[in-house]
């Protein structure tokens, strides 16, 4: 049976999915910059990767996404749009065929309607990605906590109303100075992720939200989507990896 | 003399006073450097969160040496050309200023017509006798239209690029229909194009036109330009008035969806993409749109003219993909 690899070169970190008979094998992720620099070589116009380097086993086919793609050819990889990744990915990982799925990642924020295991209709953010992952980055840096301690505060979120993310960053610093506890700074911060996705989210409903992306590790911005709305929330073993996974198995497929 | 537009108004009282029309979107967006223009605009003050079109019609018209009277679309078009007359008027531009009713009265629209004829020292008489002229020319970009979604003989970017010339026929009326005349001899030997997807593409002229060839090469076209083909006036009408009544683009959205159903039906299209610039009241109206229409449809934005972006790529790409 054959070894197949999936890519997904995300604006953060680069995810690999490695499938053997349709079974993971492997999952390995890199820091994007990283990635490029240490294991990427550009050899006429093509990004050769050294699969050596990066300890992974040999695939007999590669198939990649993400963002990526579009400014760089993976020498010897199939390419695949990125919303079909993730929603192949998706119904790979849960066994469903009819939700809505909720990807948020590094920079973007996707928001896909699957309807018998194919997008039916999908919005994605634009012009600005103040609702992404990054932002939880910046602001737990401000804040001088752990992504993972930041996602562990939901309640009596402190309102912030900047539009700009980075003006996000004075704004909670003002809010430290007024004496909000960290907590309710924290929950603010998880709070305005779900403000920007949810009008998205409410144009796409189905009555299961498949959550993915590496933001699917918060558990506060969970407990928001359910406190907020009455659907039932699926998180995948692997929701960071759901891009990677959706590009191997439909590789498989041929 | 040259008198430059903002949008489409009726053309002929510019043609019927012996001046040359010259519609400033096509002046931009066809520069070498489209995008210095806009950076001109943003360096003048214009805020970084306004409309890429009028922050380059602004720089347009500055640095033309012949354009020096403008008309001015005040009503109908968009509201932010009226800070941009305004900013203009104060570098010693000559402002005529076009308004089509909201409610699309038919006697009001007469009256902004009779005005524009006025300042432009002109007859009704004269006017008429354009109508005439240009509806020969319009005809044949209905011709090439038709090519286009029944024939598949013409490319989406054929199709955008004559219709959307009709705003001002490129200044040269008589060249204009040379060289449409032309093409469509061309046209009709050519060979059809696949058939593969069929698109739509709805609202104002896209600020990256290399979006039809980008359709194209994953085996989608576009056969039906909303808004360019509303600038062709399409409708069989004697009444010079009566046609820039039925001209869908400056009047209220419901107008819009109405002809929009029509062309999805007739032309059978897969899809539709609604395209706004960013920052545009016009994104507002995507919520009726998307509710109206009934067909799969992709809500693309676009800001600069700098080329269709990696993001826009891959909402498109992911919008084709559903669609096959």
């Amino acid at each position: 049976m054959s070894v197949g690899c999936g890519i997904d070169l995300g604006s953060r970190s680069v995810k690999l999915a490695v499938l053997d008979n349709n079974k993971i094998i492997e999952l390995k992720k890199f820091d994007t910059i990283q990635f490029y620099r240490d294991f990427g070589r550009r050899v006429e116009g093509q990004l050769v990767i050294d699969w050596a380097g990066l300890g992974v086993v040999e695939a007999d086919y590669v198939v990649s996404t993400g963002y990526g793609r579009n400014a760089l050819d993976l020498a010897g990889a199939k390419i695949m749009p990125e919303i079909k990744a993730h929603v192949v990915g998706a119904v790979y990982q849960t066994g469903l065929k009819n939700f809505t799925l909720l990807d948020l990642g590094g920079q973007d924020s996707k928001i896909v309607k699957v309807v018998e295991g194919r997008a039916a209709d999908f919005l994605t953010n634009d012009k600005c990605a103040a609702s992404s992952g990054r932002y939880l980055e910046n602001m737990a840096h401000v804040l001088g906590m752990s992504l993972g301690e930041l996602g562990r505060y939901w309640q009596d979120p402190v309102e912030l109303n900047s539009t700009c993310a980075v003006f996000g960053e004075s704004e909670i610093i003002g809010k430290i100075v007024d004496g909000n506890p960290m907590p309710n700074l924290a929950a603010g911060v998880n709070y305005t992720i779900f403000k920007r996705i949810q009008p998205m989210l409410r144009k796409l409903m189905s009555p299961v939200l498949v959550f993915t992306g590496g933001v699917a590790h918060n558990r506060a911005l969970r407990e928001i989507i359910c406190a907020a709305s009455a659907v039932e929330l699926v998180i995948p073993e692997h929701p960071q990896f759901n891009g990677a996974i959706g590009c191997a198995v439909s590789g498989a497929k041929g | 003399m040259k008198i430059g537009l903002t949008t489409t108004v009726p053309v002929e009282a510019v043609f019927a006073a012996g001046h040359t029309p010259v519609d400033i979107n096509n002046i931009f967006i066809s520069d070498a450097d489209p995008m210095g223009l806009v950076e001109e605009a943003e360096l003048a003050g214009y805020p970084r969160n306004v409309c890429g079109w009028i922050k380059g019609l602004y720089t347009t018209v500055l640095r033309s040496t012949d354009i020096r009277t403008i008309i001015a679309v005040t009503q109908g078009d968009c509201s932010n050309t009226h800070a941009l007359m305004e900013t203009w008027q104060v570098k010693g531009i000559e402002i005529i200023p076009f308004a089509f009713p909201y409610d699309r009265d038919y006697d009001m629209l007469q009256l902004q017509m009779d005005k524009l004829v006025k300042a432009l020292g002109t007859t009704w008489g004269e006017l008429k006798a354009w109508k005439t002229k240009l509806d020969k020319l319009r005809g044949l970009a209905w011709e090439l239209d038709r090519l286009t979604w029944q024939e598949n003989k013409a490319t989406g970017f054929e199709n955008h690029l004559w219709q959307v010339s009709c705003s001002d026929f490129n200044g040269e009326p008589h060249t204009f229909g040379c060289q449409l005349e032309s093409l469509i001899t061309e046209l009709k030997t050519r060979q059809p194009l696949a058939e593969g997807l069929r698109l739509g593409f709805i609202g104002v002229p896209p600020i990256f036109p290399d979006i039809y060839d980008y359709l194209e090469s994953m085996g989608a076209r576009v056969v039906f330009n909303e808004v360019q083909r509303q600038f062709t006036l399409p409708f069989r009408v004697e009444d010079i008035v009566e046609q820039y009544r039925l001209y869908t683009y400056p009047y209220n959205v419901f107008g819009r969806i109405e002809d929009i159903k029509q062309e999805i039906e007739r032309r059978r299209l897969d899809g539709i993409i609604h395209y706004t610039q960013s920052f545009c009241f016009r994104q507002i109206e995507d919520i009726i749109i998307r509710q109206q229409l009934g067909v799969p449809i992709l809500s693309l934005e676009g800001d600069n003219p700098s080329g269709l972006d990696a993001r826009s790529k891959m909402r498109i790409e992911a919008f084709v993909e559903m669609l096959k």
